[in-house]
């Protein structure tokens, strides 16, 4: 009979400071383990408690520091000093396009806005019948998004998590006949602070820090922290461990390098991180996709200024989403009003007197997010040594990607405009606005394409997948439909790099049931992948 | 339970720092665009010494405060123009610069540049202040422009090349980013900054295990 002891608050992580403290741990240790899993977010965190309640010797190594909930100021900047990677600075190459991304135990799921979309029925069907994924028809792949959804806490926004920035989107869809509807999102008792990009103080937000990796942690998982995993161990085609490093994570000083002995390794270091690690550790990568097809989703922020008093910046982040255009058209949006310092650092500012309206405006603003699906063309490469070498996000919006966010936010305009804007501020590198919906398509006229798009619109990604996609055909794809990758047995990915092309709904939750959905795979082949 | 601590005033100004200067970062990775924003640099001094005694500023003699422990003193005076210039605050409800430390912020966040970025930076502003020399034919560098040309000048590199609309946003970034993170400016723009403790909203801590849940 095993003990199940499940933390109330808080998780026991080991991290650099406990091992610089331990004097039995020297400059290199060795631990051996059933499963490793290279990342503690919204993948790697489902892994190990899928795993660990399967009776399995789990150990998560998280990249990222421990930031307990309870540590949070809801101060945005201190946030993304702390859990974002690269500081809220991890940028494509020609850094007009930033990767937001947490890097702390719990990952992602710590800073995301909550936001759950289930992935249409005929996104499932096409992946289950064009590509050939079987596991991914929706009679198969349904139940494990319902037990997400459960774990979760998700539902729709009640009326009361509807702040006044999405009610002015309602009123613009229903006066533009777009339909519309409140966001799913995974929370319990929202206490609509507004501050979820800053991270959940009071444990409402269901990231994996207070769900699956307590859970995973009371079946016996082990968790650290500020460990850095450069390369998985492969002998004769199969994974046998990884290497790490750990540091401190406020000097950078490298406390240990650790070696962990596996039977299984799982990489869960998101769409990003992933290829990297597999790129460092040179998979033999028949198909040579790996860190190709990466899907950003990005989005541009369009803001508009009322007449009357919103505090658009109060209440739930995100209210509702417009869902009219999802299937036909290929665009999301999302209510959302960013704070101060976050503005300044996002959206163009006039200078002097126009920046000083622009800020007195403040409470009278309201924002709406559009996202576009895209080609799934960018890359992410590990360029240089092991030790010495560097990560290379490569995304510039094509001609037609850009033509297509450039209409989401000329579309996010005209609902602001329905809804009573006075003025509508264009998401773009120069200072751009309109005050009527006939000024709209010159004002946007002036933001032209120019060379790769290059400093054109403002646009970020919170959701890069596909970047080690799931795939049938060997030269093709990067994982097989069990999430293992090809021709390393042992070595799984549970994350959004499996997801096999550009999809249109946040990937939150299609990530959660995949890596459920790999676990369950990896219990079912105990035998034969456990050599202990 | 732990109870709430900031990240220490060094790794917030680094972070802010990184986010100010990251376009800047990116042009000049490529050879070519450094060589463009160097050789403009230069051009502009060499320009501007042609007509010397229209790039001298009464500003040049006046000393910079004991406090900056950074900026080279022809920065801190462009900054101290820029913030001017931008913020011009007077007669409005916001919070006046001077109860806002936004030069000694400016100052902390070149502090935490590594060499190369700092380096770059040094060479964009020292193009954006002396190119008003010639750029615009102002003849007078950006420090001793007036109000309105100087707000003139910064929306012309607003629409100029990607090294100009680079400056003048790293500029403006540094800016306006050291006066908005400052607590001190939310409460007129009615921004409640946290509210957790304030509103002494409940620590629920973690979900139970859905196993318990479902019981």
């Amino acid at each position: 009979m095993r003990a199940i002891n499940m933390p109330r608050d808080g998780l026991p992580v080991t991290t650099a400071r406990d091992m610089a403290r331990d004097e039995s741990i020297g400059q290199q240790f060795t631990l051996k383990t059933e499963v490793v899993i290279v990342g503690s977010g919204a993948g790697g965190a489902m892994t190990a408690y899928e795993l660990a309640k399967a009776g399995r010797q789990v150990l998560v190594l998280e990249a990222g520091r421990y930031h307990p909930s309870s540590l949070f100021t809801e101060h945005l900047g201190d946030t993304m000093t702390e859990v974002y990677r690269d500081q809220a600075t991890q940028f494509n190459t020609t850094a007009d396009v930033l990767f937001a991304e947490g890097a702390c135990v719990g990952g992602s799921t710590v800073i995301g806005a909550c936001v759950m979309q289930m992935p249409p029925d005929s996104l499932l069907r096409r992946w289950e019948t064009e590509l050939g994924l079987s596991n991914l028809a929706p009679a198969r792949f349904k139940p494990l998004l319902d037990e997400v959804g459960k774990e979760q806490y998700l539902h729709l926004n009640e009326a009361h998590e509807i702040n006044t920035t999405a009610h002015k989107v309602i009123q613009g869809c229903e006066r533009m006949g777009f339909s519309w509807k409140p966001v799913s999102r995974n929370v319990r008792q929202c206490a609509l602070t507004g501050h979820c990009l800053a991270g959940c103080p009071s444990d409402r937000k269901m990231s994996s820090l207070v769900t699956h990796l307590p859970w995973a942690v009371a079946h016996g998982a082990r968790l650290m922290a500020d460990t850095e995993v450069t390369r998985v161990l492969i002998s004769n085609g199969r994974a046998y461990g990884v290497e790490a490093v750990v540091r401190d994570p406020d000097t950078g000083r490298k406390i240990a390098d650790l070696r962990v002995e596996a039977d299984v390794v799982v990489a869960a270091g998101g769409a990003i991180q992933t290829p990297l690690l597999l790129q460092r550790s040179q998979i033999p990568d028949p198909s040579g996709q790996v860190g190709k097809n990466m899907a950003v989703q990005p989005f541009v922020q369009v803001l508009a200024r009322f007449k009357e008093e919103l505090h658009g910046f109060r209440g739930a982040l995100v209210g509702v989403e417009i869902d009219h255009f999802v299937e036909n058209e290929g665009y999301m949006f999302f209510s959302a009003l960013a704070e101060p310092e976050q503005l300044m650092i996002q959206g163009n500012q006039g200078a002097g007197a126009d920046h000083i309206r622009f800020m007195k405006s403040y409470k009278h603003l309201a924002g709406l997010n559009a996202f576009a699906i895209d080609e799934g063309r960018g890359e992410v490469t590990w360029k240089g040594g092991l030790e010495d070498g560097r990560k290379v996000i490569s995304w510039n919006p094509s001609r037609s990607e850009f033509e297509k966010l450039k209409h989401g936010a000329a579309l996010a305009a005209r609902v602001f405009f329905a809804a009573g804007a006075e003025e509508v501020f264009i998401p773009s590198f120069q200072q751009i606005s309109a005050t009527s919906v006939f000024d709209l398509d010159p004002a946007l006229d002036e933001i032209s394409y120019g060379v790769r798009g290059l400093y054109s619109l403002r646009i970020n990604s919170f959701s890069a997948h596909g970047t080690c996609r799931m795939g049938v055909d060997r030269y093709q794809a990067v994982a097989n439909a069990r999430g293992e990758v090809y021709d390393v047995k042992g070595l799984f990915i549970a994350d959004a790099s499996l997801i096999p092309e550009p999809m249109p709904s946040a990937p939150h939750w299609t990530v959660q049931a995949l890596a459920k959905q790999v676990a369950q795979g990896i219990n079912q082949r105990s035998r034969e992948l456990f050599l202990s | 339970m732990p109870t709430a601590k900031e990240p220490s005033r060094d790794q917030s100004d680094q972070a802010a720092a990184r986010q100010v200067t990251a376009p800047l970062a990116a042009v000049t990775r490529r050879r070519f665009m450094k060589g463009v924003l160097l050789g403009s640099a230069g051009l502009a001094v060499a320009a501007g010494g042609t007509f010397a005694v229209l790039r001298r500023s009464p500003v040049d003699q006046q000393p910079v405060p004991e406090g900056i422990r950074h900026l080279s003193q022809s920065e801190y005076h462009l900054f101290r123009r820029a913030i001017d210039v931008l913020l011009p605050l007077a007669g409005s409800a916001l919070t006046p610069v001077a109860e806002v430390p936004v030069l000694a912020n400016i100052d902390a966040m070149i502090g935490t540049l590594p060499a190369h970025i700092r380096k770059d930076v040094a060479s964009g502003l020292m193009l954006f202040d002396n190119a008003a020399v010639v750029s615009g034919w102002h003849g007078r560098r950006f420090v001793d422009l007036d109000d309105a040309d100087a707000v003139a000048y910064f929306d012309r590199w607003s629409r100029g090349s990607v090294i100009q609309r680079t400056m003048n946003t790293v500029i403006k970034q540094f800016v306006y980013v050291s006066y908005w993170r400052d607590p001190k400016t939310w409460p007129p723009v009615e921004f409640d900054g946290p509210v957790s403790d304030r509103w002494g909203i409940a620590y629920l801590g973690n979900a139970p295990l859905p196993e318990e849940a479902d019981a």
